[in-house]
């Protein structure tokens, strides 16, 4: 049963179940399983096609009723007052479970059926009215606009005939009588006149002058109020257009043109009497309608407002019988199709809940028949489960984008929790850029509950769910930078200093001289300033970072040895984990311990100048024996040099052979004794207690495992040489490589420190010394400018530059000693994930 | 020197244009689409491929021209993002794509304002590539000339229309000829632009263009066997494109049945098989020439689409465009097939599409 705590060092012991649940409880026992989120389970049809499997019915009609909710949905958006939807936790409970799901579910259905009738009714009068005072609205328009033009078309008349009249002189002595005429009958020109789609307006005079071939007086104004679509709610806009013409044909043809351009012609009379009748009638008939329209609205939303009380429970009820069933058509039926089975994976530790849940599942479904639960041996590897809180999520989650760890794996995301934050920290160690970032952490953990429910934009959640990170990352680094004592680039001068400064010699320098007094803490103040301080900051970043990198590799390499022990993989603790340790504290912790004993040393009292360690390094393996005597730091540091390198060089071929060696040996034994590899196993020992019945049942069971079983790799001789040559070769050059790459930890941290110095001394400083009103405003602006320069700059640029290359070192450097990331995750089908995939 | 400046302006919208075509339906997807039993199956089917949720919102008796419409809308849509997309010249060379159906909605909307069909169901009928803003206004029209003064001479059809103004009313037969006239000009002119925008566009293109011309000069040679037409207007059809020209279109202009098509393809080596069973079909009897025809079409499609297949294989050239175009409103036709037959019970004929991949 594992442990007795659920640990975050290795992943979840699991195990392969058979579930035999009687076909009426399944529903139920899914449903519950589902609230559960501890069973992943198996397809055991996959060769079957989605439509053609059990359940393709149900999860059809649950569709449909999703598609309903959906259209309630969109509706309810569409409305332009808000209708509130009563959030789910507050709405009524909708049982789905037990002897009355079924009917519940068809309640439901008729329900939403009714619903969608309904509202698809409202829509529909609602579209006829709407539609109709639109084109009342419209015909409004046209009487309004064509009477301004016949207006205007009057006071001009006479200029009109006049003009005309100039080239047919002729007709001139009737002038007097046409007038007349004109004036009692107003028009004898013949006119159609509508609405149109604004962005139409140039297309239909132009089509309409090259098809009358100018033969036509057009005249359009603007309607200023748009049109809304009551389905869609688009706006359109349109114009009243009038054209005069002569002649049925070109009336005709125009009629034709405007209808299939998608305008509306009304008829308008000549008459001015006429018109205002019809205005009068028109208004009168839209005063009607929209007494109609608007009971019908109001009738519509309180449908809206009815469905709005019960949305939320119909979409998780929908959700979750979609996945119920989407789950069940996983399951395979046994031979009298009475039970329906089941595989899944589960978590070992919780079998106790998983029987309570099918035990409720059952009295809740008020039947006596028990689903089966039963283990099953398989050679599968199961998925991967760590079981993870909040604060711990967000570092499993960094090594899971890495890979997700082999089953019960030693797991790194464990040591990510105190290793990530401290190396993150060696890069930004800075007491206040540090505490602003643990503070802003703070503010978010503690907004934590507010902010969980709401839906977050892309950056802001990626802030907020990394949130623990941030915090410690915000700790570790107030730490380091007392360590450094940096806050702001400025330094904390919190005890005595170990140096002091005498009066400035004659050319201005002044040297420290040291007083007696040990700084107990960190790096003493008096630095800060020197000329020499860079050059000592520099020197004790970059041989820390070498003592830390060591110790991370070596802690990482460490890491295998448990999964060895566990695994049971002796061959591997002597052939990699031994020489692989030997080679790299033969070269890299010699050079850790020389690191050391360098710092060690008072130099001032030694008659030898200290010998650089980087050229002793190369030394050591260029001309093994020999040591400069200028350069020596110790007795008998030639032989014992001379030592570790052999012990290093010996280390290759041990790795390289040894192996392979024996995974020879073993292979020659095995056909020594006569055993010839089949290339497939057979799925696991049987236990032949309850023979008939127990072969129909778990061979069925079996035969699925089988069937699925994934190609088993061959263990090919060759294969096993060229993966360890690869291996030897990577680690061998990866210790050197990956002991370099944590030099930018000194790089880095080094450059943090400087750009933040920069900062300081190209505002604030120059600004500290300025005195009056006009100063200290200057100042106060500084401030907030470096202020704001110091958050996103420093914090922000830098924090994410300084967070990525401390991923990086758990990734390539340290992953890569013992992980090995072949896992797949555990993904149990789990009603609280649904709602979070939504 | 194209290819190295190709991908400045065109390398999104062809990375675009490529991934859409991995989307298209495979040989697996086909084969499950032919074992559906229903139409909501075959829903549930396609909604595991690119076209996704593409039904969801469709109350449930589906109907197989629903299918079709909102298939051709994706196909629509992608080509509209396309389009915005683009800059000159690739903007003009998609613009070449939907003259193509433009003539097609003409020709469609010419006929049925003919014979005196709704304008409105006339112009939901039209390809949604086609369609340009003052199409509407072309049922007016009673013979050419109107229709090319009123409505098309501000269209980039113009130029097509020039040619067959001559023509004097409008009959069925007319239209015919003027829908091939101008399709003609169409292909011309397309084969003259591809020329100018880059030696492997024009390689490419070219090659299926040729296809294209060559197919119609095959279909109206076939087509006006015991027509009115005379040899002569339709020796004036022909395009004066493609691999069958000039040679093989002067022997067709003179063919009076439908082995001598046969023989002038022979000439050409990917054309030859285009009549090989038809010697067998034709001794079935009942079939006849119909049957040919018949199955003639389907070759064309066939070659077209691997003529279109070759299409990807070549990197920064326009052609990509215009194959994947084709080929999706293969798919689209194949879909639609399927969907048909499963919506009539013709399990029989189910098989008879065209795959793509």
């Amino acid at each position: 049963m594992g442990d007795d705590y659920p640990t975050l060092f290795r992943s979840e012991e699991m195990s392969l179940m058979q579930f035999l649940i009687p076909t009426e409880v399944a529903h139920d026992t899914v449903a519950e399983l589902g609230e559960l989120g501890n069973v992943q389970f198996k397809d055991l049809n996959p060769t079957v096609n989605p439509f053609q499997r059990s359940f393709v019915g149900e999860i059809r009609r649950t569709d449909e009723m999703a598609r309903r909710v959906r259209f309630f949905e969109s509706q309810i958006q569409k409305e332009k007052d808000v209708v509130p939807i009563r959030p789910l936790y507050d709405s009524a409970p909708l049982v789905t479970v037990g002897p009355s799901a079924a009917h519940n579910i068809d309640g439901l259905d008729v329900t939403l059926a009714g619903h969608e009738t309904r509202l698809g009714q409202m829509n529909d009068s609602y579209k006829t009215l709407s539609e109709r005072t639109r084109e009342l609205v419209e015909a409004r328009h046209v009487l309004r606009e064509t009477a301004v033009f016949f207006e205007k078309a009057e006071t001009q008349q006479t200029d009109i005939r006049t003009s005309f009249d100039d080239s047919s002189a002729p007709l001139l002595q009737h002038d007097d009588r046409e007038q007349q005429y004109l004036s009692s009958v107003q028009f004898d020109l013949e006119f159609v006149a509508g609405t149109i789609d604004r962005t139409r307006i140039s297309t239909f005079e132009r089509v309409l002058w090259r098809v009358l071939r100018g033969n036509l007086y057009m005249n359009h104004t603007d309607i200023t109020e748009p049109f809304v679509d009551p389905a869609t709610g688009t706006e359109t806009r349109k114009n009243v257009f009038i054209i005069f013409a002569h002649g049925d044909a070109l009336l005709a043809k125009i009629r034709k043109v405007a209808e299939s351009m998608g305008a509306t012609l009304y008829p308008i009379d000549a008459n001015a009497d006429k018109r205002s009748d019809s205005l009068r009638e028109v208004t009168a008939r839209l005063e009607d309608l929209e007494t109609v329209l608007y009971n019908t609205g109001l009738n519509r939303r309180s449908e809206l407002l009815r469905i709005g009380e019960n949305l939320a429970r119909w979409q998780d009820v929908v959700r979750k019988e979609k996945a119920i069933y989407e789950t069940m058509n996983l399951f395979n039926y046994d031979v009298r199709r009475k039970t329906l089975v089941a595989e899944g994976w589960v978590p070992t530790r919780d079998f106790a809940m998983i029987h309570m849940a099918l035990r409720h599942a059952t009295e809740e479904s008020g039947t006596s028949v028990v689903p089966i639960l039963q283990e099953l041996h398989t050679s599968k590897t199961p998925p991967t489960f760590t079981r993870t809180n909040k604060f711990s999520e967000g570092f499993q989650t960094i090594m899971d984008a890495y890979g997700i760890a082999t089953y019960q794996e030693v797991n790194p995301g464990l040591f990510a929790i105190v290793t990530f934050p401290f190396l993150f920290a060696v890069m930004f160690g800075d007491i206040g850029h540090g505490l602003i970032i643990f503070f802003a952490a703070l503010y978010m953990i503690f907004q934590e509950k507010k902010w969980a429910r709401q839906e977050l934009n892309e950056i802001v959640g990626q802030f907020f769910y990394g949130r623990y990170i941030i915090l410690l990352m915000g700790m570790f680094s107030v730490y380091t930078g007392l360590m450094y004592n940096d806050i702001f680039s400025k330094s904390l001068h919190i005890w005595h200093s170990g140096w002091d400064f005498p009066e400035p010699a004659s050319n201005g320098a002044s040297y420290a001289v040291s007083n007696g007094h040990m700084y107990p803490f960190g790096v003493d103040p008096a630095w800060h300033g020197a000329d020499n301080g860079l050059m000592f900051t520099n020197s004790y970043k970059m041989k820390m970072s070498i003592v830390l990198g060591v110790i991370h590799m070596t802690f990482a390499l460490c890491l295998q040895l448990p999964n060895h022990i566990k695994f049971k993989r002796p061959l591997d603790i002597y052939a990699n984990f031994i020489p692989q340790m030997i080679f790299l504290q033969s070269i890299f912790g010699y050079l850790v311990v020389c690191i050391l004993y360098k710092w060690s040393i008072d130099w001032s009292t030694r008659d030898t100048e200290p010998p650089s360690l980087l050229n002793m390094l190369i030394a050591m393996i260029l001309s093994p024996g020999k040591v400069d005597a200028t350069a020596q730091l110790y007795r008998g540091q030639g032989f014992i040099q001379v030592v570790l390198l052999l012990l290093a060089v010996v280390c290759v071929p041990w790795m390289l052979c040894m192996k392979p060696y024996f995974q020879w040996k073993e292979m020659q034994m095995i056909q020594g004794q006569g055993y010839v590899g089949l290339g497939h196993r057979n799925g696991g020992p049987r236990e032949s207690t309850d023979e008939v019945l127990e072969n129909e049942e778990e061979g069925n069971g079996r035969a699925i495992v089988e069937e699925m079983e994934e190609e088993h790799e061959q263990h090919d001789f060759s294969e096993v040489v060229i993966h360890q040559i690869i291996h030897t070769i990577e680690f061998c050059l990866g210790c050197i490589s990956h002991t370099a790459s944590y030099l930018r930890l000194w790089a880095l941290s080094l450059a943090h420190a400087q750009l933040s110095e920069v900062l300081w001394s190209m505002t604030i400083e120059k600004f500290l010394g300025l005195s009056g009103i006009f100063g200290t405003i200057a100042l106060v602006m500084v401030v907030v400018f470096w202020f704001s320069a110091t958050v996103f700059i420093l914090c922000l640029m830098e924090g994410l530059s300084a967070f990525l290359h401390a991923l990086r070192l758990h990734w390539v450097e340290a992953n890569s000693k013992h992980y090995q990331g072949e896992g797949y995750l555990f993904m149990p089908l789990s009603f609280a994930k649904l709602d979070e995939k939504e | 020197m194209e290819g190295l400046f190709f991908n400045v302006n065109n390398g999104f919208l062809e990375g675009i244009v490529r991934g859409y075509k991995s989307g298209t339906l495979t040989q697996s997807h086909y084969a499950s689409l032919t074992q559906c039993e229903t139409l909501e199956d075959f829903k549930t089917q396609l909604s595991a491929t690119d076209y996704g949720n593409f039904l969801a919102n469709e109350p449930s008796p589906l109907s197989t021209a629903t299918i079709a419409d909102k298939a051709t809308q994706t196909l629509v849509d992608q080509f509209n993002f396309l389009r915005s997309n683009s800059v000159e010249p690739l903007s003009k060379f998609l613009d070449y794509i939907t003259y193509g159906y433009m003539i097609d909605n003409v020709v469609l909307l010419i006929t049925g304002t003919l014979h005196e069909r709704d304008t409105h169901e006339l112009l939901e009928r039209c390809h949604p590539l086609g369609i340009f803003d003052t199409m509407p206004a072309l049922c007016v029209a009673t013979n050419v000339e109107e229709l090319y003064q009123s409505v098309l001479v501000e269209t980039p059809l113009a130029p097509y229309f020039r040619d067959c103004l001559s023509a004097a009313d409008l009959d069925d037969m007319n239209i015919e000829i003027i829908r091939n006239t101008v399709y003609k000009a169409y292909l011309e002119d397309f084969y003259n632009y591809v020329s100018t925008i880059g030696s492997t566009t024009a390689e490419v293109m070219h090659s299926i263009l040729a296809f294209e011309a060559d197919r119609r000069t095959m279909n109206i040679t076939i087509n006006s066997f015991d027509t009115e037409l005379t040899k002569e207007q339709r020796a004036k059809l022909f395009p004066a494109i493609g691999r069958l020209f000039p040679a093989g279109n002067n022997a067709l202009a003179k063919a009076d049945d439908i082995d001598q098509v046969r023989q002038v393809c022979e000439n050409v080596g990917e054309y030859r098989s285009f009549f090989d069973n038809s010697g067998s079909a034709q001794a079935n009897g009942d079939l006849g020439d119909f049957g040919v025809a018949a199955q003639l079409e389907d070759r064309f499609f066939r070659m077209e689409v691997h003529l279109n297949k070759l299409a990807f294989l070549q990197q920064f050239q326009y052609g990509v465009f215009y194959s994947y175009v084709k080929l999706k409103e293969q798919e689209i036709r194949n879909i639609t097939w399927i969907a048909e037959c499963i919506a009539q019970d013709a399990r029989d004929r189910i098989h008879d599409f065209i795959p793509i991949f």
